[in-house]
């Protein structure tokens, strides 16, 4: 039984697996796996909404099935290439979805998604001068995570890889890196997560929380894949906090060698 | 009668419309969308003192699915 909470933008969670709600099969598909996961926290979005019809693009429905599940909301600022852009697109989100919580991404690059540092830190700035909880979507760069940091941001979310690659974790080592510098932050890899075993050994690396979404969407089962990434992630939570053994260069029998029978008889 | 653009698409609407009056006309119906006027964010608490003007491009927004 694991009773492991963690605090994040002020509120007390047990689950440390951040969802997303995009490219699952069904809207039926995607409720039973943000059910299953137990995750706390579900990445929603806001797009054009056509006249006349409040139903049209599968907005309302969708709305109702997230507000049903009453977990906490992070509405993302993706397809924002600007911190101008960011900033109203948080401005919007906090009123249709009642929360000060924003993911914040700025794209920077249209090929591999890669955030744009400078209007990242730039609109997390003016977003928490606002009062918003800020979860700015960042690389592994240590520099970038502490220019966030210096304007204010409590929670770094850096990338494991590409958004939608599941790669996994590109450089463990950057990620450590961050870690080690910031152990007062909560730190979530997000992006490029592509298996269980990607979430778990960020968990080991001593990352707060995994956010992911297409690991899940888009595997062959969607819902057995979130409960897999439920029980990933509190293995890699809980094989941190036990603490792992040190690497060795070489060899070591776990076997005692004391009485060790036949002892070179046989040589 | 003025040209406004509406989520990218260019439509006319009747001169001197607040954006209380802009949404009606329309034909948006019901809550839980958001609005953007030339990219700056209205708060619904100003819909009735915003006014709309010729060539305004305005931004409706709804909740959908993100990761």
């Amino acid at each position: 039984m694991n009773d492991d909470t963690w605090k994040i933008g002020g509120k007390i969670l047990s689950s440390r697996l951040l969802i997303g709600s995009a490219l699952y099969p069904s809207p039926a598909n995607m409720e039973d796996a943000i059910k299953i996961s137990k995750a706390q926290i579900v990445t929603v979005s806001l797009r054009r909404q056509a006249a006349g019809d409040t139903h049209s693009k599968g907005g309302n429905q969708f709305w109702d099935i997230i507000k049903s599940l009453e977990i906490e909301v992070l509405p993302n600022t993706a397809g924002s290439h600007s911190a101008k852009e960011a900033i109203t697109t948080a401005r919007m989100a906090r009123e249709v979805f009642g929360t000060n919580w924003v993911k914040l991404e700025v794209i920077g690059d249209q090929y591999n998604l890669q955030p744009d540092p400078f209007e990242t830190v730039k609109a997390a700035e003016v977003l928490i001068k606002e009062g918003f909880e800020v979860f700015p979507y960042t690389t592994d760069d240590l520099v970038v995570a502490k220019r966030l940091a210096d304007v204010g941001c409590k929670i770094l979310m850096p990338w494991g890889s590409m958004i939608g690659s599941g790669k996994g974790l590109m450089n463990p080592d950057n990620l450590t890196a961050i870690r080690k510098q910031f152990p007062d932050l909560q730190l979530v890899v997000d992006a490029g997560i592509g298996k269980p075993s990607h979430a778990t050994q960020a968990m080991e690396l001593g990352y707060d929380g995994v956010l992911l979404n297409s690991a899940i969407a888009l595997a062959q089962d969607p819902v057995k894949m979130a409960d897999a990434f439920r029980v990933a992630v509190e293995a890699g939570r809980l094989g941190y906090e036990a603490g792992t053994m040190k690497e060795r260069a070489f060899a070591s029998p776990s076997t005692p060698t004391i009485g060790t029978p036949f002892w070179h008889q046989f040589d | 009668m003025i040209e406004v653009i509406v989520n990218g698409t260019r439509t006319s609407i009747p001169n001197g419309l607040t954006v209380k009056e802009t949404i009606k006309a329309l034909e948006y119906k019901g809550k839980g969308f958001s609005l953007a006027l030339n990219g700056t964010f209205v708060a619904i608490a100003t819909y009735e003192t915003t006014m709309v003007k010729d060539n305004d491009s305005l931004e409706i927004l709804a909740p959908v699915q993100g990761g």
